[in-house]
């Protein structure tokens, strides 16, 4: 039954990557006539590119906060609906709208909230005389933008993924725990946090790479700017293929993020086995 | 020396993909156009049925975003797939475009057109590169100043500023937190903020290269250069709206529109919209003036968008005829009256009575001025070379970084410099 | 059961669970505002004018390719979506319960394949495509969302499917039953809270694709992701088309999410159970 599977997989899947690996090797360029170079040029290009190193600064800085406002809010968010307003079951189908958006509606939607001659933050906040500082305008405003978006965008999957956690946790801990007189904030750190540790470990690592990926939020909310800010390693790619048409750039560009995912990924795997076989 | 081999092979299977030439070529009497979404496009994919009434002909106008297009035509063209007949061409991609044989050239068409003296001279030139013509201009758009008269008459100021000197000392005057004295593209790209910042760079004397076409050694930064982008930066920070550091046409045109600047420069045609009553709440209190000049003179912005053909178009004469109609006397005259389309490329446009009379009524002294503005501006106010989308990127993002505080003015002029010389190395 | 006090820190937590209510309702209530907005009103604040609101916005989407968009990502996210389940389901089937010694390889690779950046392989698909015929098509693009859809079925249905017990599938096979039929018979309804999950899931992933349909697309099946770009046009901005797509563009997985999410759960539950 592996045989359908395997084979799609392999036609769908292996073979664009195959060419992606192929195309980092070569020359090819739209619009320059090509010279059949073949080899490692482009990668020790990328070695020396000030742009390229820029890029992962960016990236890490994006997927590195990203992950830790997602995740912090997913959780918390889930806890809440857990155990602050179980009743409430409804909130749930509502916290779980932006999971649904596509990107490029979030992008848009935090584009025009983020915009001061738009935005009814900065009309709000005008009223009392304060101006909301312009996010977009800033090295760090416009990546904490992105992230802002981002986490706005992702949290529901941590949060799903949490309560589907806590639901695993047998409620007789808990009361065993305000038996013995821990409070509630006790019991929270002391029995509850260890026991979400290897969903967390796992949600984390599953977001990380997401965020490697960023493409619609970047493009549309600052396209790369203020300067090159937000030019994260993803966009460098695409503008190196599609702007400036050096194709087999680009390829070897993708072909240095596949292998940095294929390393979590590494470690994503190991954590999911370990649960599974727990 | 074996894994060269097979990446050798690999690579030499991709090309072949690429090269190979798998013929897709619609019904003989179809015309596809692919245009990008401007005020003209539309209105053009609005009268699609009178050419195929002139025609016989089934045509497609299809009208997408500027940036679907701009990320989609290079692989159509390399793609070869012969399913277009008619693209929109902007002049800036020209060099590139020719330079890669995506186009077909025109020469022989154009001389045979009656009417071929009733185009504008400077855009329908702007199309013939290495001796040939690849192209019909639609559109030429040049720079403009619209500004607010009730807020100049507050301030005591009787005449907009001529320089931009005068410019900067205005600007002191009029500002407010209410209302921005200036707005102008910053957001970086070649088509955004260095479509505006020129103006100001060449009438200081600065220029991108040392002696273009003859010498490209980069010459960003030098005094004049950096005189340049010190008045720039400065009116934006100091004088823009809030958030000016992303700001892009759309922004810009609707501060103005919006009574949320006193000032803005950009293309005639956005701002013929910023002058109509429909579009802009403060129309009858805004009017319009040339570009500042400065110690160099005077060079206004200048953007040609024209037709062209595929090299691999099927149907080349009835791709032409196709050009031939979508830019004559009478679909521009119809779309510049339905439309307000104020970039027309046809003297007899700008002498028709429907059109002056619209024209009029926006603004007395628009059409003059605009053919003013054109006069003054130089072909290559953006270098004309292949390589000038990739600069005009690499250029605006360091410009963007020094007006946004990322870097020092000097900084960011030395790092263009830096990116000219690199790209133009490859 | 304890009565749940009005302790401060419960008061705390609520208001808490409050602030994170609006940060999630803002942008939501936002866009539903945009899309009503005539162009003329966009730029003063809403409760300046908060009654004038228009329908025009829906008349120019209309105009537009938009309906069309929509309706091609509904058939090339759906179809793709029942493909890659009845293609990758018996595949997780067989990593789930089969006796393969390769299982973390086999989970890392799909992982890998799920991880892996569009930019780098869009464009050997493009070449391929160009070869065999499959540019603008709907049957192109639904493959081309198999590249995304398929590692992810086979890995979550994987995680579902290995919660299956044992003892069932033996009993159905005892009976007589072949392995297939065990599978359609008694696995599949068995796991079915986490096999609907995975194919929301899928659709999902499918559903927000730009890269893909940006660049093996033309005219004729774009989807409604690039559509929405097209309002970003070189006049204006056309915020209240905008808004109104990326409202529309959302409201068909809505109803879905609202009541999937449970199976959800259910499904993520098998994955991390503690």
């Amino acid at each position: 039954m592996m045989i359908p599977s395997a084979i799609a997989v392999g036609v769908f899947a292996i073979v664009p990557l195959l060419g992606m690996f192929a195309l980092s090797m070569t020359d090819f360029h739209l619009v320059k006539k090509w010279d059949h170079e073949f080899g490692f040029q482009n990668f020790i290009k990328l070695w020396n590119n000030k742009r390229f190193i820029n890029s992962i600064n960016v990236m890490l800085l994006l997927s590195v906060f990203g992950v830790i406002f997602q995740v912090a809010l997913g959780t918390l968010i889930a806890v809440g609906l857990e155990k602050i307003i179980p009743k409430w079951r409804f909130m749930r189908g509502i916290f779980v709208i932006p999971f649904v958006v596509p990107a490029v509606a979030v992008a848009l939607i935090w584009l025009s909230l983020l915009t001061p001659t738009l935005s009814p933050v900065n009309d709000f906040f005008d009223i009392f005389g304060i101006t909301v500082p312009a996010l977009l305008t800033s090295q760090y405003g416009a990546i904490a933008a992105i992230v802002m978006a981002d986490t706005w965008a992702s949290y529901p999957f941590v949060m799903l993924l949490i309560l589907a956690a806590l639901q695993g946790i047998p409620s007789d801990l808990d009361e065993a725990a305000s038996i013995d007189g821990a409070s509630k904030l006790q019991t929270f750190y002391k029995i509850t946090l260890p026991l979400l540790a290897p969903a967390l470990l796992m949600v984390s690592l599953f977001r990380f790479i997401e965020t490697l990926k960023h493409f619609p939020l970047i493009h549309i909310m600052t396209t790369g700017g203020p300067g090159r800010s937000t030019q994260a390693t993803n966009y460098y790619a695409y503008i190196q293929t599609f702007q400036n048409s050096n194709v087999s750039y680009g390829a070897a560009i993708a072909v240095f993020l596949f292998l940095f995912a294929a390393i979590i990924s590494y470690y994503v795997a190991r954590a999911n086995a370990r649960i599974n076989d727990a | 020396m074996i894994k060269r081999h097979i990446t050798a092979m690999l690579g030499a299977a991709i090309l072949g993909m690429s090269a190979s030439v798998v013929s897709t070529a619609h019904a003989a009497d179809e015309l596809n156009v692919l245009l990008f979404a401007m005020p003209y496009t539309r209105a053009l994919a609005e009268l699609e049925a009178d050419f195929e009434a002139k025609s016989g002909m089934d045509v497609n106008i299809e009208v997408i975003g500027q940036d679907v297009f701009e990320n989609r035509i290079a692989l159509s063209f390399t793609g070869k797939s012969g399913d277009l007949d008619v693209v929109h061409a902007p002049v800036i991609q020209l060099q590139r475009w020719v330079a890669a044989d995506w186009l077909r050239p025109v020469t022989a068409e154009i001389d045979a057109m009656e009417t071929k003296d009733d185009i504008l001279a400077g855009p329908l030139d702007s199309f013939v590169v290495n001796g040939e013509n690849w192209g019909l201009p639609f559109l030429a758009g040049t720079g403009m100043m619209a500004y607010r008269t009730d807020i100049f008459e507050a301030a005591g100021i009787s005449e907009p500023p001529a320089t931009w000197a005068e410019m900067l000392d205005v600007a002191e005057k009029i500002h407010t937190n209410e209302t921005a004295a200036i707005a102008m593209r910053v957001a970086p790209g070649q088509g955004f903020n260095m479509f505006v910042y020129p103006q100001i760079m060449r009438a200081y004397g600065g220029t991108f290269f040392k002696d273009y076409p003859t010498d490209l050694t980069p010459s960003m930064s030098t005094p004049e250069g950096l005189e340049a982008l010190g008045v720039y930066s400065t009116l934006m920070n100091d004088f823009g709206p809030q958030g000016i550091g992303s700001f892009n046409f759309a922004e810009v045109t609707a501060a103005m529109q919006n009574g949320q600047v006193a000032i803005i420069l950009d293309e005639s045609g956005l701002i013929a919209q910023t002058l109509d009553p429909e579009k802009s709440k403060f129309a009858d209190k805004i009017s319009i003036a040339a570009v500042p000049s400065g110690p160099a003179g005077r060079s206004p912005a200048i953007a040609v968008h024209g037709l062209g053909i595929p090299a691999d178009a099927p149907n080349p004469a009835a791709s032409f005829a196709f050009m031939e109609w979508a830019t004559s006397e009478e679909v521009l005259t119809k779309i510049a009256v339905s439309a307000g389309f104020a970039d027309f490329t046809r003297a007899s446009v700008a002498e028709n009575a429907e059109v002056t009379k619209a024209f009029e009524s926006i603004h007395p002294d628009f059409l003059s001025l605009r053919v003013q503005m054109l006069n003054d501006a130089i072909g290559h106010y953006r270098p004309l070379i292949p390589e000038w989308p990739q600069i005009g990127q690499a250029v605006g993002e360091n410009i963007n970084a020094a007006v946004n505080g990322l870097m020092s003015n000097e900084e960011a002029l030395e790092a263009a410099d830096e990116e000219i010389a690199e790209i133009l190395s490859e | 059961m304890r009565r749940q006090g009005k302790s401060p820190l419960r008061l705390l937590g609520i208001a808490m669970m409050l602030v994170f209510f609006g940060f999630t309702l803002l942008p939501i209530m936002w866009a539903l505002i945009l899309s009503f907005r005539p162009a003329s009103h966009l730029f003063e604040p809403i409760w300046q004018s908060p009654t004038v609101l228009t329908l025009n916005n829906f008349d120019s989407l209309l105009r537009s390719d938009f309906p069309m968009a929509l309706f091609n990502s509904l058939i090339t996210a759906g179809c793709s979506t029942v493909l890659a389940m009845i293609i990758g389901v018996p595949g997780g089937f067989s990593l789930a319960k089969g006796r393969s010694q390769r299982r973390f390889i086999a989970s890392w690779a799909l992982l890998l394949l799920r991880m892996a950046p569009p930019v780098g392989f869009v464009i050997p698909l493009f070449l391929i495509y160009l070869n065999v015929g499959l540019l603008d098509t709907r049957i192109g693009l639904i493959a081309a969302y198999m590249v995304l859809t398929l590692p992810f079925v086979v890995w979550s249905s994987w995680t579902s499917l290995a919660q299956i017990p044992d003892e069932l599938i033996e009993a159905s096979m005892l009976d007589g039953a072949t392995l297939f039929q065990t599978l359609v018979k008694v696995v599949v309804p068995a796991a079915r809270p986490g096999l609907i999950a995975t194919g929301v899931l899928a659709f999902l992933i499918a559903w927000n694709d730009f890269f893909f349909a940006l660049v093996i697309t033309r005219g004729n099946t774009v989807t409604a992701p690039v559509a929405v770009m097209n309002f970003v046009s070189y006049a204006s901005v056309d915020w209240g088309s905008i808004a109104l797509a990326s409202v529309l563009l959302t409201l068909p997985t809505l109803p879905v999410i609202i009541f999937a999410n449970k199976y959800i759960v259910q499904s993520m539950g098998g994955a991390v159970k503690g």
